[in-house]
């Protein structure tokens, strides 16, 4: 179903936003669940939402999808306000929220035969092929008369997602999309993001698998307490991160010496020196080793990864990084 | 591209197709939605069975009540006729397994608790079930505005009411017939009736049955928006219904009879009268409709709000 793609809502940078909220804040009897986020989604990119648990990404996203009314603050989808005009846009937006939920004495097919019925995107005689495809597209075709009691935990998850394939769709929001699934089910939840963005559809994905994220997404928006601590292209929050030279050289030691006696922050690493160049140009760290008589074998740029950057904004703000798997508070209910 | 400028302030009328590219509202027909939701409930193993119970009930009451005459004292009897005299059975046992009495029997007995209860049980799945389950959430992203939420479901509601209402009424006729035929079509007056005025007699009593169980449906669906576990919606709404009957039978509560909604039963005798008293049938009637409101309208404020 070919639906006319002019841009919706553009962003500060003038990029077409799928969806932004401004000042958004839920307070859930007296706990401050999401305060002040300002979220920017823009349209066609993979927006991978982390955080660790409890930081707010499924209460932000309920708030999206207008299941939850916010306290303050204001949201746009595709466009339009939610959740004043929610009926308008929610057709084109399909969601993974908090889990599948199904009947489990129906099968998984009268399941989505269930929801099919009430997508505005659907025509009547649509109904059975688009419950096919979706069934077909996350690989459940062959347990599709199969009651959903009889699933497993990450058939359960795929018939979820196909319930959020079920119409056309302009904007795929995901919640946790990889709870439960077996490392080949993992691989085609990717598979699937990655369809989804090449036909040009915007994806919000949140996780706390962090090689998730680097793998799938294209932007970044990092939770944390309830507050937005980064967000913006995936490449640029890695190169956020203070910036390390790493040395190779057997004189680790004199290194290290050396470059603290010209007040450049260095510590000891395997095979070398790591040294902080935020404030120091890499050339002259090798110029003051070279002077400092310390032989350089190797020297190179560190590229922080993901999960370094995530530490850091995480850490920094809240210290909640060791909570990564404690269990979901029941706020975000 | 023209949209840009114009999105945040666009007005309702102008913004069809002008910002995001959306094309005009649309919606899933009511049609398509009620049809979901019926073969739903009766895809529901224990809609099935509460049914059966309800279908088979008066078949037992009135096969009981055929072999209390057969096993009487009067063995050569047989099931006599109306006008059974000194050794044939009393006039009132053969009423009482009638093609006439014995539906409406039947229906008054059960309306006292097990047809309520399958109501009650259907409204607590409707909302509060769907909720445990996390599909409420499916519907309502898909989306499916609350108040048409809220229809679906009373309707879903209603016809597992009229489903269940049938069935005690069909079931306790083709039993009074098969045992014992058109015999015993008698009021209590004393008066016969024809195959016609039962039908149509019948036929009333099971609008109003359908109508008292909305009433309770109603107020179940109210507790079932609020909650989402089904048990405390059907423990809720049957234990409101047990105190409400305890409270009519205390008389220096009489001022708050007419509030509770058991005090309508009774009027469902008139119909065994002749000719037919309609009034206390009215003031039931009335009396179901103001809880239905009340029940509906709790039902909707209560749905509206609540996080999805």
């Amino acid at each position: 179903m070919a639906v006319p793609r002019t841009e919706a809502a553009p962003g500060a940078a003038g990029v077409a936003l799928a969806a932004r909220t401004r000042g958004l804040r839920k307070v859930y009897r007296g706990t401050v669940a999401v305060d002040g986020v300002d979220l920017e989604v823009p349209e066609g990119a993979v927006v991978g939402m982390l955080g660790p648990n409890g930081s707010g990404k499924t209460t932000t996203i309920r708030m999206l999808l207008g299941l939850v009314q916010p306290t303050e603050g204001e949201i746009e989808l595709l466009g339009v306000p939610v959740p004043q005009a929610a009926d308008r846009v929610l057709p084109h937006v399909g969601a993974l929220v908090e889990g599948p939920g199904f009947h489990p004495f129906l099968s998984g097919r009268e399941n989505l035969l269930r929801f099919a019925a009430a997508e505005p995107l659907l025509r009547a005689g649509e109904l059975d092929g688009a419950v096919s495809a979706a069934l077909e597209r996350v690989g459940l075709a062959g347990a599709a008369r199969k009651k959903y009691r009889a699933y497993s935990l990450g058939m359960k998850q795929r018939l979820g997602l196909a319930s959020a394939l079920l119409a056309p769709r302009r904007l795929v929001v995901l919640d946790e999309p990889t709870n439960g699934l077996d490392p080949a089910g993992t691989q085609e939840v990717r598979r699937i993001i990655a369809e989804l963005h090449a036909r040009g559809v915007t994806v919000l994905v949140s996780s706390h698998l962090l090689a998730e994220v680097e793998a799938t997404c294209t932007h970044v928006v990092v939770l944390n307490a309830g507050v937005v601590v980064a967000q913006g292209a995936l490449a640029d929050l890695l190169e956020s991160g203070s910036p390390t030279l790493l040395v190779t050289t057997p004189d680790a030691d004199a290194a290290v010496e050396t470059l603290r006696g010209r007040r450049i922050p260095a510590r000891p690493a395997p095979g070398g020196v790591r040294v902080d160049v935020t404030a120091t140009e890499p050339a002259a760290v090798i110029d003051a080793l070279v002077r400092g008589g310390v032989r350089v074998e190797e020297a190179r740029r560190e590229r922080t990864g993901l999960e370094e950057a995530f530490a850091r904004l995480t850490h920094d703000v809240g210290e909640l990084v060791g909570e990564l798997d404690a269990d979901e508070p029941e706020v975000a209910r | 591209m023209t949209g840009w400028a114009t999105t945040d302030t666009a007005p309702a009328s102008s913004r069809d197709g002008a910002d995001g590219g959306l094309p005009e509202r649309r919606r899933a027909s009511l049609g398509r939605l009620l049809r979901a939701e019926v073969r739903w409930i009766f895809r529901r193993p224990r809609t099935l069975v509460v049914l059966a119970l309800l279908a088979a009930l008066p078949v037992i009451i009135g096969v009981a009540v055929d072999l209390t005459v057969d096993g009487g004292a009067t063995p050569a009897g047989g099931p006599g006729g109306p006008g059974g005299s000194g050794d044939g059975p009393p006039i009132f046992v053969t009423m009482a397994a009638s093609a006439f009495v014995l539906p409406l029997g039947s229906l008054m007995t059960l309306l006292m608790l097990l047809l309520p209860l399958t109501v009650a049980m259907a409204s607590g799945d409707a909302l509060a079930g769907e909720q445990s389950h996390g599909t409420l959430r499916g519907w309502l992203l898909t989306p499916v505005s609350r108040g048409r939420l809220l229809l679906v479901k009373a309707v879903g509601v209603l016809v597992v009411a009229l489903v269940a209402t049938g069935l005690v009424v069909v079931s306790g006729m083709v039993t009074g017939f098969v045992l014992t035929g058109t015999e015993g079509l008698v009021t209590m007056s004393g008066t016969e009736l024809t195959v016609a005025e039962v039908l149509g007699r019948l036929g009333v009593a099971a609008a109003w049955a359908t109508l008292y169980l909305m009433a309770v449906g109603a107020v179940a669906l109210a507790v079932s928006a609020s909650t989402e576990h089904p048990m405390v919606v059907v423990v809720g709404v049957l234990g409101g219904l047990i105190v409400s009957v305890v409270l009519t039978q205390i008389s220096a509560l009489d001022w708050l009879h007419p509030y509770l909604l058991p005090s309508s039963l009774p009027g469902l005798v008139d119909l065994i009268r002749d000719p037919v008293s309609f009034d206390g049938l009215l003031e039931g009637a009335l009396r179901s409709v103001c809880y239905l409101v009340i029940g509906m309208s709790l039902a909707y404020a209560r749905l509206t709000t609540r996080d999805g």
